[in-house]
């Protein structure tokens, strides 16, 4: 499952085409550029985690104190004294104890009830919405990809995690890069100079045929002997944590493993101001409670071991990392102990250079809207906060014109 | 290019999973219209696939509790039976004498996308595969009203614990948006109220065995799209296919697996007006129509068990008979595509998805391991000079690229280097 997940929203969203082919990279190739030119110091970086299929974010952020949450949610609600609780009203999942230490540092930015207007509750089309950053029209560039079309070429900009790129990432004339994770054994001998010649450009090839022969060219940019950068340990002492599976709707599985890679190559002084890394398995419509726990742990434990390990290297401060979902859930659960697709959610900002605290209205639980959470919060007010603050970007020309902000960024 | 070559290559690797050796030079011989009716006619018998046995499916029952000792066995035996499940489903492909009843099997596995990852059981899918081969170019209302009553769909969906007092839209939701009408076409109020109408259902899920319990069944009056009467699932159901957006959807999802992934269906197209009955071989029909098949801009990349099969065709390769079957299903889950195991709801994904440099790796090694087991006569019985010249026709390409021919001269003197070479080249990987 390690490369496929992520591939089952790609297959869906074919209308949002990507623009240009992406660039796979070999992390050679990553590592090369770290030595080569690296990221000039204090540069802030973007790491954007998806959580695919849906995130439950009323049992991510919990309205404890409020009867109608347990009395919505038989079965599916945690106990409150397992909860960690973050003011009178909210507290975390049990399961984020990593979030909740980062929290109680002031590192943690929460901005509730995000969503966007007339809240579509397809996987597809709200993913879609979510990533294009335009939830009016539907477009195939992703706002991180029109970033990536106001800055000078470079391949290394962004970079996303897995085999193939998300629409996240694809402007209208570039697009970020793909990085697989895993290693490949390139052929050697007589297979070498075969597979060079069969991946010899032909003008007569289509589309598709020079793409098969360009990513069978690109095996040979992926040494065995890997540079030293990627021999040394992850930076910080690499406690292994266990997997959690991805599930049934988008999101690579190892989300760890994706973030050990992301830190090393930041260590390293890679020249990437974004990285894009996956978990899948959000799509909680039956059992949610102990499946749902499980992610979120995942989530929280590899946060808060990515941040550990940055704190070894010079630029733990610069990294921002930004945690969202397609949708929110249904308030009221199901009869599988599980959630329908629902609407707003709480998105997560974490760093040293963020203002922790709460953002952004708590949806009430009696004023719901067609039985479902109010958005109070567009999601446009943060992509143009972290366009502004953390890409130094003009925010408008990427957003449509949108201007609202949010104050979760402290000038360092 | 040549247009014959090129309408008779994709005749063959999309209406079918690609020719047996001599084929393709004697479907040359005989002209693409001769070829196009020989492959879209359903022969009486099959006597290809009749020579594959039936995989002897048993119901395992439930899973033992953690410390019974029954467990490994039951692990054991529910294993082997996915894996002999897998096999045979490979099998029926390569050796089946009419291809597009397979194909058409494999692309509605594809649309109505259920995982035995979720499962665990082989028997409730193999009873599902034969629904979707039974009416995989019949009717697509038979195929609908059989399929809301698969257990094995209700089961992936959570159809099991939809219930009056308490819905469940999962399988609601699907059935609108991936298998019936396309996203978008629907209110989130038909959702809901499709999802009522699908109450009442249970499933055994080691069997797939489905039951109706009129106590957990909403008998009420529902809307949808715009009509209210007390739907069930099979008045429902007809209703969405009843729609026109179910003509227009269908179409679509089969222009986009079989002509291109890439450019969208041509508006007011034949397919569609082919499917107004919602007769799927009228559909296939007008899909198959030289004004698209000899359009060069069409291509498709093969998904890996697409390449799979048609090398095995072309090497004589029975997947069973390899060495390993694990290693075969090894092999398929490195390339990301095991049969009954699609990665979710919405089918497997196409073209750029397939190409990258692992795939390319994998591919190399899983050829390597396969050719040694094929029968490659049809290259190694020729001098080494004629061997570039003879692929083609072989293989089903319907032209090589300079590149790719002085690749292959390179190796001609090496039949298994050169069968190796040929099986991983674009233009094989690509249906042109």
């Amino acid at each position: 499952m390690d490369l496929i997940s992520r591939r089952k929203f790609l297959a869906l969203t074919s209308g949002v085409a990507i623009g240009a082919v992406a660039p796979i990279l070999s992390l050679q190739d990553v590592a090369q550029a770290a030595i080569d030119r690296p990221l000039p110091a204090n540069t802030p970086i973007l790491v954007a985690l998806t959580l695919y299929g849906g995130n439950d974010g009323l049992n991510t952020l919990i309205p404890y104190s409020d009867s109608l949450y347990f009395s919505s949610r038989p079965g599916i609600s945690y106990p409150v004294e397992t909860l960690l609780t973050l003011d009178s009203s909210l507290a975390l999942n049990p399961s984020m104890g990593g979030i909740k230490t980062l929290w109680d540092e002031k590192k943690v930015a929460i901005i509730r009830g995000v969503g966007y207007p007339k809240p579509d509750r397809s996987h597809f089309s709200s993913m879609a919405k979510w990533q294009t950053g335009n939830p009016l029209s539907h477009i195939s560039t992703g706002w991180l990809g029109r970033w990536i079309d106001t800055q000078p070429t470079d391949p290394m900009l962004a970079i996303s995690l897995g085999s193939v790129l998300p629409p996240l990432l694809a402007g209208a004339k570039k697009s970020g890069s793909a990085l697989p994770l895993g290693g490949l054994v390139i052929p050697s001998g007589q297979l070498a100079l075969d597979c060079a010649r069969l991946s010899t450009p032909s003008s007569s090839d289509s589309k598709l045929m020079a793409l098969a022969a360009s990513t069978m060219k690109n095996l040979f940019n992926i040494s065995d002997s890997i540079t030293p950068v990627l021999k040394k340990n992850v930076p910080g002492s690499a406690v292994e944590l266990p997997t959690v599976n991805g599930g049934n709707a988008g999101g690579d599985s190892n989300l760890s493993q994706q973030l050990d890679v992301v830190a090393k190559l930041i260590d390293a002084g890679a020249p990437t101001r974004v990285w894009s890394v996956s978990l899948g398995g959000f799509d909680t419509h039956a059992n949610e409670a102990n499946a749902q726990a499980a992610l979120l742990g995942s989530v929280s434990n590899s946060i808060s071991r990515f941040m550990t390990q940055l704190k070894s290297t010079t630029r733990s401060k610069d990294v921002v990392v930004m945690v969202y979902s397609e949708f929110g859930r249904r308030v009221v659960g199901n009869a599988s102990q599980g959630t329908d697709h629902g609407t707003s959610g709480p998105v997560f900002v974490i760093g040293d250079r963020i203002a922790g605290g709460f953002y952004g209205d708590q949806p009430s639980l009696s004023k719901l809207v067609d039985g479902d959470l109010a958005v109070t919060t567009d999601f446009r007010s943060i992509y143009a906060t972290i366009l502004e603050k953390v890409l130094k970007a003009p925010p408008e020309k990427i957003l449509n014109g949108w201007k609202t902000k949010i104050p979760f960024y402290k000038a360092v | 290019m040549d247009s014959a070559r090129l309408v008779t290559a994709r005749l063959y690797h999309r209406f079918g999973f690609g020719p047996r050796p001599g084929e393709y030079a004697a479907a040359l011989r005989a002209g693409t219209s001769a070829t196009r009716s020989n492959l879209l006619t359903v022969p009486s018998i099959d006597s290809g696939a009749q020579r594959v046995t039936e995989p002897v499916l048993t119901d395992l029952g439930r899973f033992p509790n953690a410390n019974d000792p029954q467990l490994p066995l039951f692990s054991a035996n529910r294993r082997d039976q996915i894996r002999v499940l897998t096999s045979w489903w490979l099998d029926r492909m390569v050796l089946s004498d009419h291809a597009l009843t397979e194909r058409m099997t494999w692309f509605w596995h594809g649309h109505w996308a259920t995982a035995i990852d979720k499962l665990n059981y082989a028997l409730p899918m193999y009873v599902q595969n034969q629904t979707l081969r039974k009416n995989a170019l019949g009717n697509f209302r038979d195929m609908s009203l059989a399929m809301i009553k698969d257990g094995a769909l209700q089961f992936w969906l959570d159809g099991q614990e939809n219930t009056a007092t308490a819905p469940n839209e999962n399988l609601a939701r699907e059935l609108m948006e991936l298998f019936i009408l396309g996203v978008n076409r629907y209110t989130e109020s038909d959702v809901k109220e499709l999802a009522r109408s699908l109450t009442g259902y249970q499933v055994v899920r080691s069997s797939g065995v489905l039951t109706f319990n009129s106590r957990r069944f909403d008998p009420n009056p529902k809307t949808i799209l715009g009509r209210t009467i007390a739907y069930d699932a099979l008045s429902a159901t007809n209703h969405l296919v009843d729609q026109s957006d179910c003509q227009l959807f269908i179409s679509e999802r089969l222009w986009y697996r079989f002509i291109s992934s890439q450019n969208p269906l041509p508006r007011g197209s034949r397919i569609e007006s082919a499917f107004n009955q919602r007769s799927i071989s009228a559909a296939v029909a007008a899909l198959a129509d030289f004004e698209y098949l000899s359009d060069a801009q069409h291509s498709l990349v093969k998904s890996p068990v697409e390449w799979f099969v048609s090398s095995c065709r072309a090497l004589s390769i029975t997947p069973s008979q390899l060495t390993n079957p694990n290693n075969l299903i090894g092999y398929l889950n490195k390339l990301s595509q095991v049969p009954f195991n699609p990665p979710n709801v919405g089918g497997w994904p196409t073209d750029e998805a397939w190409l990258s440099s692992a795939s390319a790796q994998f591919r190399f090694d899983f050829a390597q391991w396969f050719i040694k087991q094929g029968d490659i006569s049809p290259i190694a019985n020729l001098a080494a000079s004629q061997r570039v010249e003879a692929v083609t026709d072989w293989l089903g390409i319907a032209e090589l690229s300079d590149r790719t021919k002085f690749a292959l001269q390179g190796a001609a003197t090496d039949p298994k280097r050169f069968v190796l070479l040929a099986l991983c080249s674009p233009e094989y990987i690509v249906s042109a």
